[in-house]
């Protein structure tokens, strides 16, 4: 395939002007200069590209999944996609000339919108990587607003956001504790938390105030939120996690949609973009940018965050999710997710596995099997089911969304039974 | 435009059906109750019920108030925006790479993982690196894996080092990055001709030095001509020599940052790699790396043993993760198919590239000033200061009226009333000569009729926006029930 629409006339009037006679000359000061040859494929027509790329996919398989962990299989219904593929927006950069980026900014200010009202909370930015390092940005933010270093974690948080925040903080030179007292900038706790337990934090939320500590909730099923008092009502002064349940393809992991969203006081800390509503010089509404003297191109060293380019049209594909969906559609979303989860949970305790969540759980649960983990998952894989999340020996996460029907569940227990 | 909370109520689409639930069970539980504590229960949900016609109308509405690579010409600086070839969307939106989840067998997932191997290969070959990680998301985040392996490889070594160089020239994530790690920055000015000013840095280069950051070809979209003075000097004095690689559609088969001396380097997938930009993301930050420093990338890392890929979690010094799961990999496909398009012919992406800017350089060096008369790699910066004051920003609003997105404008800092503009390799000679038109069209104007130029543009769905007000009165949220400010509607906007 080739991009390049200059022929080779075109070139040769180029170089004339220029004042060149060739290409390598435009380049000869790049020094050491490649000579090898690159180890690449040949050139590819799109016909074998396709081709190529289709047999690569075709060794992945796709099965019926009842594994969560922070990436969920959730309907994305067809308007999404064909909307993403419109290329004024997704062939668009960071709205910098807001004139021109009108649809961008809107759709921008919408998502901001929606992440407050799900979270309860005053302020939300543009969006961010993901949900790890969205958390991670979170407590930079605590411990920039409160001039301390250090962040408790409420245990069972999903292990690969405590790993990034262990790897953030080393770079940072904050750490982790265990105490909360007066040196502790931040308590985070996720909700429903790693192995799907829901509750109201507000204790928690009261115990963080209490030593002048913010207190941050971590949401990694965002779906959640439609039916769960939003973390704005239990005291929570950061939200920050991972958006992917709203209309965003697993595609294996990434790209996937950081949020965080905040109180009012906290807002001139953020990181990243913010979007804000003012008015043209016609008198008409408009939208742009706004307090970017936080961000890294005008502050340098002195800014809030590094973060420049972020998820833009992952939080597009959320606000159409979500306008699509709407209330019923979210609120049937995670009652579904809700039902099949205890359902299954039901039928899976009368097999002799033991549930061992100690509190209430939204659409993710821990059973210990009365057989390993592993002989589990292979009975299952056998039927084409991925079934959960190995926590080791014979524990396992399981999850359920709106996408598990009632056929997958039989066949989830007949292949756990029959063996 | 309507905000998505105006439109009135309507019946939901209703894409979930309960139904579906409703043959279960043999024990008859069919409705579907939350039997949740109340203390956790939502009490309302104040999102719109809307039918499908009009979210797709709204938003198609919206992408008609955008202007993207599809739409026109592009040339921002600095951000690399070519066109993004549509197989690779194609390619991307298969159902194996799309609906695949992250945390399934790995015997489930080899097409995936061999993609990423193999993507890791052909950017070692490319850069001249020793190792890569596709982990982080984007630049900035590359950068900061990069800032804090070189802290983690001087703790190994036991030597404290928190100081990093970076030219004036450098992007603001440069600065900002170093200072997220602890590191003080200092920061070494530019030379008559645009590289970092050799005496300085030697000046600046002490002990306490982790890290050299340059941006290669520089910001100014110059070839540092010391680059390799400047490395063989880091290296002499023990410091590390990072590459942001933001610019790396100059290099392409013509030069290897891994043969200039670098160590670590970031590239950015969505400017080199065509992967799209979404308007703001998701970009993917790929990080690379020589041999003594491989060990301190992020695990999880893709291996291959007899032709069989895995997942590998094991490197005691490993910086850790920067992220959940394993990078934007959605974003590695569409680059793969990218590399694959172009194979060993993707010399001429930068070639073009280079030729293009310079033949833009050429016909615009005389109605505008070169920042700094030599050759140009991929991009160039003029200086609009012999139109005055705020002269950059008028010529930027102007341009989208002849139907152009402006260049970077104001960036490098260093660089009075700047125009910094990258056409790319995927533009014909007969659009960069209508940019050319333009611009000296504009010149003239700016001379003619300077309140025309103010008042623009004058054909956007908007007007110069109030950005005082936007940061006086912050609205950044629709508040049900909120006294919205007097609306007018714009009835040239769709």
């Amino acid at each position: 395939m080739d991009y390049i629409p200059t022929t080779e006339k075109d070139v040769q009037e180029m170089l004339k002007l220029i004042g060149v006679s060739s290409v390598k000359d435009l380049v000869a000061e790049f020094n050491p200069a490649f000579t090898g040859k690159l180890n690449l494929p040949k050139p590819k027509s799109e016909i074998e590209l396709i081709q190529h790329m289709k047999g690569i996919a075709a060794t992945n398989k796709v099965l019926r999944y009842f594994v969560g962990a922070g990436a969920y299989n959730h309907y994305i219904p067809s308007a999404v996609s064909h909307l993403l593929a419109r290329g004024d927006l997704f062939t668009g950069y960071t709205p910098y000339q807001a004139e021109m980026s009108q649809g961008t900014l809107q759709a921008i200010y919408e998502f901001q919108s929606f992440i407050c009202l799900l979270t309860g909370m005053d302020v939300a930015n543009a969006s961010l990587y993901e949900g790890a390092s969205a958390l991670a940005e979170a407590a930079l933010l605590s411990c920039s607003y409160t001039g301390r270093d250090r962040i408790f974690v409420k245990e069972r948080l999903h292990p690969h956001y405590l790993e990034v925040l262990q790897t953030y903080c080393e770079g940072a030179e904050l750490r982790l504790t265990d105490k909360m007292d007066n040196n502790t900038a931040c308590v985070i706790a996720q909700n429903p938390d790693f192995y799907g337990n829901v509750e109201n934090l507000r204790y928690l939320a009261e115990q963080a105030h209490s030593v002048g500590a913010l207190f941050t909730t971590c949401v990694v099923e965002p779906t959640s939120l439609s039916i769960l008092e939003p973390p704005g009502n239990y005291g929570a002064d950061i939200v920050a996690g991972e958006g992917q349940s709203f209309g965003i393809p697993l595609s294996f992991g990434g790209p996937y949609l950081g949020f965080i969203a905040v109180r009012d006081f906290l807002f001139k800390k953020l990181p990243g973009r913010i979007c804000g509503m003012t008015t043209d010089s016609r008198g008409n509404r408009g939208f742009v940018l706004t307090f970017q003297a936080r961000e890294q191109h005008i502050r340098r060293e002195r800014a809030t965050s590094n973060i420049t380019t972020n998820q833009a049209l992952m939080a597009l594909a959320a606000t159409i999710y979500l306008a699509l969906m709407g209330r019923d559609g979210l609120t049937k979303v995670a009652k579904l997710s809700y039902a099949k989860a205890h359902l299954l949970n039901g039928k899976l305790e009368k097999l002799n596995f033991k549930n061992l969540n100690d509190k209430p759980f939204y659409n993710e649960f821990v059973v210990k099997a009365p057989m390993s983990a592993e002989g589990v998952f292979s009975r299952l894989l056998k039927k084409g089911i991925v079934g959960g999340f190995n926590l080791g020996e014979d524990n396992l996460l399981i999850c359920c969304t709106e996408m598990n029907s009632a056929q997958d569940i039989d066949d989830f227990i007949s292949a756990v039974a029959g063996g | 435009m309507k905000i998505i909370f105006e439109y009135e109520e309507q019946k939901n689409t209703g894409y979930i059906q309960e139904e579906q639930e409703e043959k279960e069970d043999e024990e008859g539980k069919n409705d579907v109750s939350i039997e949740l504590p109340s203390d956790i229960v939502r009490k309302e949900l104040p999102i719109p019920n809307l039918n499908e016609i009009d979210v797709v109308r709204h938003y198609t509405n919206l992408s008609r108030m955008n202007f993207g690579v599809d739409i026109g010409f592009y040339p921002l600086g600095s951000c690399t925006m070519k066109y993004n070839p549509k197989v690779n969307e194609d390619a991307a939106r298969t159902e194996g790479f799309s609906n695949l989840h992250p945390l399934s067998p790995e015997e489930c997932v080899q097409g995936s993982l061999k993609l990423m191997w193999e993507l890791k290969e052909y950017l070692k070959d490319i850069t001249g690196m020793d190792d890569f990680s596709l982990q982080p998301s984007a630049g900035a985040q590359g950068e900061l894996l990069g800032v804090m392996m070189t802290k983690a490889y001087f703790k190994h070594k036991g030597e404290k080092r928190n100081k990093a160089i970076i030219p004036d020239s450098a992007h603001g994530t440069n600065p900002a990055t170093a200072s997220m790690c602890r590191l003080e920055t200092i920061t070494v000015p530019s030379d008559a001709r645009g590289n970092m000013d050799i005496s300085r840095y030697k000046e600046a280069l002490s002990a306490e030095v982790a890290l050299v950051m340059l941006t290669n070809p520089n910001t100014l979209g110059l070839f540092d001509e010391n680059t390799l003075e400047i490395s063989e000097l880091a290296h002499k004095n023990g410091t590390l020599m990072y590459c942001d690689g933001a610019n790396m559609n100059a290099l392409l088969g013509i030069a290897r940052p891994g043969d200039q001396g670098f160590d670590i380097i970031h590239l950015n997938l969505h400017k080199t790699f065509s992967t799209p930009h979404g308007g703001g993301g998701p970009g993917a930050g790929v990080v690379g790396a020589k041999s003594f420093l491989a060990d301190y990338l992020p695990v999880p890392r893709v291996v291959q043993r007899d032709r069989t890929y895995s997942l590998d979690y094991g490197s005691e010094k490993s910086v850790g993760r920067v992220r959940s799961f394993h990078g934007n990999f959605g974003m590695h496909v569409r680059a793969y198919s990218y590399i694959h398009s172009w194979g060993t012919g993707i010399r001429k992406v930068s070639e073009h590239a280079i030729l293009n800017a310079n033949y833009l350089q050429s016909l615009l060096k005389e109605t505008f000033d070169l920042a700094y008369n030599r050759r140009c790699a991929h991009e160039f910066v003029l200086s609009s200061k012999r139109y005055g004051e705020k002269s950059a920003m008028q010529i930027a609003k102007r341009l989208m009226d002849y139907g152009f997105h402006p260049p970077t404008i104001y960036f490098p800092l260093i660089v009075p009333e700047a125009l910094m503009i990258e056409p790319t390799e995927t533009e014909s000679k007969e659009t960069l000569d209508g940019f050319v038109l333009a611009l000296k069209k504009i010149a003239t104007e700016i001379k003619e009729d300077p309140e025309m130029v103010k008042r623009s543009p004058l054909s956007t769905p908007v007007g110069r926006l109030d950005e005082v007000a936007a940061a006086r009165r912050p609205n950044l949220r629709w508040q049900p029930f909120q006294r919205q400010n007097k609306v007018t509607m714009n009835e040239n906007s769709p």
